[in-house]
């Protein structure tokens, strides 16, 4: 099929492709789950498992050897913390262990025998906290409440002993400076608010690289059974093509930006106070890139079914090196020049500020210029490898697969 | 008998050795997943969060509240801006995890009385970070607002050693069993490692039973096998099952030899955790298989429970805080008896005996996987390929 020569024939090749794309795309089952059902519905499963955000309650023993009006004031101050409860009282620690041992408490408190003896004498007493190590979500929460019982525990036990001495001081306690933290982004701490916005960009990425793998594992496939010509092809330049089928990713995964980026932090009530124009500008190039890199990484797929084989285990990989969890200014050179590369890196960066932070598209222009260099970076790789041939070759002379 | 056997796993070696993309799968991709994740988090904690301060006091005391902050291993005050404009910016940007501002005429105040607020921005859009910073940044408004109070005390006619203890009469000291250091390594890597084990044994598993059924040679694979399903399956899972427990044993060679991670038990319990998780994975992903020979859509739910067995096993958020109704789907992946076998074992140390039924119910998932056999022969006998 000729499609004539000059810009106007190039524009033509470009609708075609676009148009088989459709095809191709609405054609198959497969890509239709990872286009739309994955996207509509991993956000859901995800938010569902942590949208309890905070520990509460966590269930802890105390170990009393002071038994005494003030030892037991401060196991109450620790069950009234909305983190912690005491589950039980144990008389000694292999009590205490056998209880944890057992999974029924993840905490420790041992009170010591001279603990309302020394506050009487205005002594320092030191209580010990033994934590369970295993999730440290755990450990942050007791953390956390512990050191505001320690805190109004030691502001209470000042303001007596002023109060004994008949001191004058300014204030209750003696203090003048109070202090006031502040959390932005995700003013709860909790963690669906914390990972869902990171999650749901990588979920962009990820699906549409399955979905364009597997469209290629099919060209692929179907090259081989036709002696290395593919039935459903369109004679195009490489260029047209390579706009043509990103042209058609781009139209069905607007309705899914708009889906994830709005619908869902709506839905789930998660930090959500960005520009939304801005995250849709910000997020084009993202989606631009994601479907270069999947036409790049498509050329080395050789089968439907093996592109899940490669991709899904990126997932972990692409979550790590996106910083959500370890921060990139502690990666090493060589670790931050990879994560560079992954569009979900940027994404992920500059999203989680617009969306929780409420930065706007300037504020995040170093992201979103890497975000459009990366998608001219895999445009230039994909189209060398489309004009070389590379996937084309590879499927004819491949054969190892019918063989056995 | 025998020789029915020993030639079904002739032919599972022999498939498995037949293409690149399987030996990619089974043992470069978690030996290199392994290997970026044991390197990435070395550090163990990402210490020294760039943060930035707003002075606006300019005063001794302000001046000594920023040494003391600059002098924590958990922050690095990177920038000082103007305003807090500035410094919002800032974080907005990307650049801070957080800013910490002390008031206009903050030690007037503080020392004659009037009382002021040290105020502090956390960034917790990135969670570690973020609360690295907070920590730093209470102990420093904490220990100011101490020394102030001694200050008063002492002024007043207060001993000064009581006056010391006065400031923290009670201290709470928390003990980190088996990860004092708060390690991030060590807290990460014992989980995710083996889930990414477990996630590419279901992959393969699927991958290669299935790959039969759409090759149509699933009766050449039944005829290699006498025609037991149970042996076919048996000599194409075990090649597998062995090639991914010496991978995975190596692993934990790696991490708790080599990397040092801590180990309080002995070496066999974690050895026999991983081979039945290996050989539960397959139970699951057989299970799987069994329900739907198709291999795209049996590849489609193993990708899909593998990927989410990362958060529904609660390597991060505890299952006892998720909603009942999806906490329990936890229970239904190997890998979260693995990790809870880990946190028994290598982390606590605790005697085997609370460990009984997670090695139970990994041996369970194989069985599980038998269940279906029949079903899955009657499709190999007549493949039909779905796209």
């Amino acid at each position: 099929m000729n499609s004539g020569n000059g810009i106007l024939g190039w524009f033509k090749s470009v609708a075609r492709v676009w148009a088989r794309e459709f095809r191709l795309v609405f054609g198959d089952m497969g890509v239709l789950i990872f286009f739309f059902v994955l996207p509509l519905g991993y956000p859901v499963i995800y938010t569902l498992i942590y949208n309890t955000e905070v520990i509460r309650d966590l269930p802890i023993a105390i170990v009393d050897h002071s038994r005494s009006p003030e030892s037991r004031e401060l196991a109450r101050m620790i069950d009234a913390t909305p983190a912690l409860e005491v589950y039980q009282y144990c008389p000694d620690i292999p009590a205490a262990r056998k209880l944890s041992n057992e999974k029924k408490v993840f905490g420790v408190l041992e009170i010591p025998a001279d603990y309302a003896k020394k506050i009487g004498r205005g002594e320092q007493t030191q209580v010990t906290y033994f934590a369970d190590m295993s999730l440290l979500l755990r450990y942050r929460a007791a953390l956390g409440a512990l050191t505001d019982v320690q805190l109004s525990l030691g502001e209470k036990i000042r303001g007596d002993v002023m109060n004994d001495l008949g001191l004058i001081v300014q204030s209750f306690d003696g203090s003048t400076i109070s202090n006031d933290a502040v959390f932005t982004g995700d003013p709860t701490q909790g963690f669906a608010s914390f990972i869902i916005p990171g999650i749901i960009i990588l979920i962009l990425q990820q699906s549409m690289i399955l979905g364009i793998t597997m469209i290629a594992g099919g060209v692929s496939e179907r090259r081989r059974r036709n002696n290395g010509y593919d039935p459903m092809s369109v004679d195009a330049p490489a260029g047209a093509t390579i706009i043509g089928k990103t042209l058609c990713y781009l139209v069905c995964y607007i309705p899914m930006a708009l889906y994830i980026l709005h619908i869902i932090p709506l839905m789930f009530s998660l930090p959500h106070v960005g520009n939304i124009w801005h995250c849709f500008m910000f997020i084009l190039p993202l989606l631009l890139a994601s479907s270069m890199l999947g036409q790049f990484i498509g050329v080395f797929v050789t089968e439907r079914e093996s592109s899940m084989l490669v991709v899904v285990f990126t997932s972990v990989v692409f979550l790590f090196l996106s910083g959500l969890t370890w921060p990139r200014y502690a990666m090493s050179p060589f670790w931050t020049l990879v994560s560079d590369a992954i569009p979900a890196t940027w994404g992920v960066e500059g999203f989680i500020r617009m969306n929780s932070n409420g930065a706007v598209l300037a504020e995040e222009a170093h992201p979103y210029m890497m975000l459009w260099l990366l998608t001219g970076i895999y445009f230039v790789v994909a189209y060398v490898m489309r004009r070389i041939g590379f996937g084309k070759r590879r499927s004819e002379t491949y054969t190892g697969v019918s063989k056995i | 008998m025998f020789k029915i056997f020993w030639q079904s796993l002739n032919y599972g070696w022999r498939k498995l050795c037949s293409r690149r993309v399987y030996l990619v799968c089974c043992t470069l991709v978690p030996l290199l997943f392994g290997f970026f994740f044991m390197d990435l988090m070395k550090e163990g904690l990402p210490l020294k969060v760039p943060v930035s301060i707003v002075d606006l006091d300019r005063s001794n005391l302000s001046r000594t509240v920023i040494r003391n902050l600059g002098s924590t291993e958990l922050i690095d005050v990177a920038h000082a801006d103007e305003s807090y404009a500035d410094a919002l910016a800032r974080l907005r940007k990307g650049e801070t995890f957080g800013f910490f501002i002390i008031p206009r005429g903050f030690q007037k105040n503080a020392i004659s009385g009037a009382g002021t607020t040290i105020t502090y921005y956390s960034d917790m859009t990135v969670f570690v970070p973020g609360s690295l910073a907070y920590k730093g940044f209470k102990t420093a408004a904490v220990t100011t607002a101490g020394g102030v109070v001694q200050t008063t005390l002492v002024s007043t006619g207060v001993n000064e050693s009581v006056a010391g203890t006065l400031l923290q009469p009670v201290v709470i000291a928390e003990q980190a069993i088996g990860n004092p250091w708060l390690n991030y390594s060590i807290y990460l890597c014992n989980s995710f490692i083996p889930g990414v084990v477990a996630l590419m044994v279901m992959l393969m598993a699927c991958y290669t039973i299935c790959d039969e059924i759409k090759k149509g040679t699933s009766i050449e694979w039944l005829r290699a096998s006498g025609g037991s399903i149970v042996c076919a399956v048996l000599g194409k899972l075990i090649p597998q099952a062995i090639v991914f427990s010496i991978i995975g044993v190596g692993l934990q060679a790696v991490m708790y030899t080599m990397v040092h991670f801590p180990m309080n038990c002995p070496a066999w319990h974690m050895i026999l955790a991983m081979i039945l998780l290996v050989i539960g994975s397959q139970g699951f992903a057989l299970v799987l298989v069994c329900a739907i020979p198709n291999l795209r859509l049996s590849m489609s739910l193993a990708s899909l429970t593998g990927i989410l067995a990362f958060s529904i096993a609660a390597y991060s958020f505890p299952v006892q805080s998720m909603y009942g109704a999806i906490g329990i789907f936890s229970y239904i992946l190997p890998p979260r008896y693995y990790f809870l076998i880990y946190a028994d074992q290598a982390l606590n140390g605790i005697p085997l005996y609370y460990s009984r039924w997670y090695y139970i119910v990994l041996m369970l998932f194989p069985l599980a996987g038998m269940l279906g056999l029949g079903r899955l022969k009657k499709h190999c006998l007549n493949p039909v390929y779905v796209p």
